[in-house]
């Protein structure tokens, strides 16, 4: 005991305690649970044995049960359309505005900072406002539809079982677009400009700079982008909550609404817990993704 | 030698900022051209200016007889070298190389041979699979030149390209760039703001201060005969020396040093000196004589005795700090055995003795 201290007084040993505190916070609040969570996936767990630990252990049972109900595969298609079509909005129109924003027109890093604004509101609000516009008898997004001609009818975007996954992704990419529009303006603003200007000198237009200069200096970016951009999709509850509740008949459920739903409303803590190690390996597959493209930065 | 970049009152204005005044230029085809000047004087602007990437507020440009004013700079067929090299860094050497070639349209196959062709003269043969983070300073300014000559461009401009190399390797890579320059008969724009770099290089330098050319001409007649006092002092090194002087008669001047020294000037067809007439000397270190033997210690006509303040040897050159303040600059071949408060007798030829206005500054 003694000779810890005095480690940590003359300095040595001090660079290990640096690394064990946040070891040891991570291991007790994001490795123990994760653990626990995939043992729980490997028993049997009803509400009386929920307080022990000694629960009988059944395999893959769970697995197997969850993979023979009718819903899963309509819940895993639609989490996977979630996250694709999230995505592809976030980043699409994050790039867009990043691209816009990088012409520096007078108030462009003003307005840019404004759309952070999104970013900021907690999910539960940005789905009360988009309940609003998605109303279907005086929704603002039907009056737009309407008043532009593109629909003779209202739709009904959040009971309506072939749009109410579509209200839930358009919601979340509004919510997402300036974190990816940040992201990729920084990235965009780190490539040296006196490469567009080489490019430029060598003959490269407009289409074939962007081509060639921005998008492969852009790479190590739009993988972090795009990783974070995953994980955080995954995630994404506060707005399904505040939307549709997964309805109407799992129309837009998700499977992290559905593992919380069979947890912590149907008290199936195994069923909930057996989707969630599935969501993991999704979940690492994409960090592994995220940790490779920061490192693989290429920079002059 | 016909013109191959004409400038004709080009100027440029940022906002409120007027960054080039009113430039007049003709640069031959096959040559050249240094422009220098210290930080903020437009050099950089001109050469930006010459390549598209600054669009100059007025005036007109032409390059090889074609106007080009307003030209867009991937039409204009001009190679930039930049300061920073701007080599692509996701890109492979060869890949550097075969860029611009690709980018015009030119097939893969006879890209790739150019390159090797490029590769060979500038030493870049065995580098070509490399990425630019895996080579050196010098390395990668080859390839900046390499990518720069490759598609034998209308002229090449350089952007103070030996600026982030080392002294021993700039000596080296100066030769180097007027070789190829040489080998390819090229027409060249050097932007630099070391005036050995525009001595040594240039067959023409454009010296510039304030968006302004204050004088151009061949490097040494910028030396000899520098037509206001700011060429004069940035021009040659260490700096001419300037000292206040009054006219005494037509060929005469007293500086205005402890003695009041008279010293003879030549005129070369310059308008006659007036008794009285207030003028700037300019005194080279290197012309400034110290008179040994019989002459030392006299203080007359073209001689002034002066006190050394401090001594600085290099082996092949000394130089000497004189006068009260060490204001009086001198380089000697060889070495000198003196100490400073040690008082040295001076002369100069009256052919090297520079007058300036005190007020405008020009030659008189």
């Amino acid at each position: 005991m003694k000779s810890i201290f005095s480690s940590l007084r003359d300095g040595r040993g001090f660079d290990v305690s640096l690394v064990a505190f946040p070891m040891a916070f991570l291991f007790l609040l994001s490795g123990l649970p994760l653990v626990y969570n995939i043992v729980m996936s490997l028993q049997e767990v009803d509400m009386f044995s929920l307080g022990t630990f000694a629960r009988p252990f059944v395999g893959l049972k769970n697995y197997a049960t969850l993979f023979s109900q009718p819903e899963t595969w309509p819940i895993l298609k639609n989490t996977a359309l979630f996250v694709t079509a999230s995505i592809a909005g976030q980043f699409l129109i994050g790039f867009g505005l990043a691209l816009f924003f990088w012409n520096e027109f007078p108030g462009a890093s003003w307005l840019r900072g404004l759309f952070l604004v999104s970013w900021v509101m907690p999910g539960l609000v940005v789905g009360a406002i988009w309940n609003w516009i998605l109303s279907g008898d005086f929704g603002v997004l039907n009056y737009v539809l309407r008043s532009a001609g593109l629909i003779s009818g209202n739709i009904f975007w959040r009971s309506d079982p072939a749009f109410a996954l579509w209200a839930v992704i358009l919601a979340n990419i509004w919510l997402g677009i300036s974190f990816n529009m940040i992201l990729l303006s920084v990235g965009l603003s780190s490539i040296p400009k006196d490469l567009f200007e080489a490019a430029e000198l060598d003959g490269a237009g407009a289409f074939a700079r962007f081509f060639t200069i921005t998008l492969p200096m852009m790479r190590a970016t739009i993988g972090a982008v795009v990783s974070l951009g995953l994980i955080f999709t995954l995630q994404q509850f506060d707005l399904f909550a505040a939307i549709t509740s997964g309805g109407p008949n799992n129309a837009s459920n998700v499977a992290q609404y559905w593992a919380w739903d069979l947890s912590f409303r149907q008290y199936d803590f195994a069923q909930g817990a057996t989707i969630s190690v599935i969501m993991i390996v999704f979940v690492m597959i994409a960090s592994v993704i995220y940790v490779r493209s920061t490192r693989q930065e290429v920079r002059g | 030698m016909t013109a191959q970049i004409e400038l004709t009152e080009v100027n440029k204005h940022y906002g409120a900022y007027h960054a080039l005044k009113n430039i007049n230029l003709s640069i031959a085809k096959g040559s050249f051209v240094a422009l220098v000047g210290p930080s903020g004087c437009g050099k950089s602007t001109l050469l930006r200016s010459l390549a598209g990437l600054e669009k100059i507020t007025a005036g007109r440009l032409t390059i090889a007889g074609d106007e080009m004013t307003s030209v867009p700079p991937r039409k204009r067929d001009i190679a930039m070298v930049f300061q920073s090299y701007a080599l692509y860094p996701h890109m492979t050497v060869e890949e550097n190389l075969v860029y611009p070639l690709r980018m015009r349209g030119v097939s893969k196959t006879e890209a790739r041979a150019r390159a090797q062709d490029v590769a060979g003269f500038t030493g870049l043969s065995g580098l070509l699979t490399r990425y630019p983070r895996q080579l050196s300073g010098g390395q990668r300014q080859r390839v900046a030149m390499g990518r720069a000559v490759i598609r034998s461009p209308k002229a090449f401009l350089f952007d103070e390209p030996l600026s982030n190399l080392d002294a021993a390797l700039r000596v080296s890579m100066r030769k180097e760039i007027r070789a190829l320059h040489d080998r390819l008969g090229a027409t060249s724009v050097y932007v630099t703001h070391d005036q050995i770099e525009a001595m040594t290089m240039a067959d023409h330098v454009v010296v510039m201060k304030d968006g302004v050319i204050e004088q151009q001409g061949a490097p040494l007649t910028l030396y000899d005969r520098p037509e206001n006092r700011f060429v004069a002092g940035f021009i040659g090194s260490p700096a001419m020396n300037f000292v206040a002087a009054h006219g005494i008669d037509s060929a005469s001047i007293a500086l205005d040093l402890p003695g009041r020294p008279q010293i003879a000037v030549s005129r070369h067809g310059e308008a006659p000196l007036k008794a009285g007439q207030a003028v700037v000397a300019g005194l080279r270190p290197e012309h400034l004589r110290i008179v040994e033997g019989e002459g030392a210690g006299q203080t007359g006509i073209g001689r002034f005795t002066l006190p050394v303040r401090l001594i600085e040897s290099t082996g092949s050159l000394t130089y000497l700090s004189l006068g009260e303040t060490g204001e009086i600059a001198l380089v000697e071949h060889g070495r000198e055995q003196l100490r400073p408060g040690d008082r040295l007798t001076l002369s100069i030829d009256p052919a090297l003795v520079h007058l300036f206005d005190p007020q405008t500054g020009r030659r008189v």
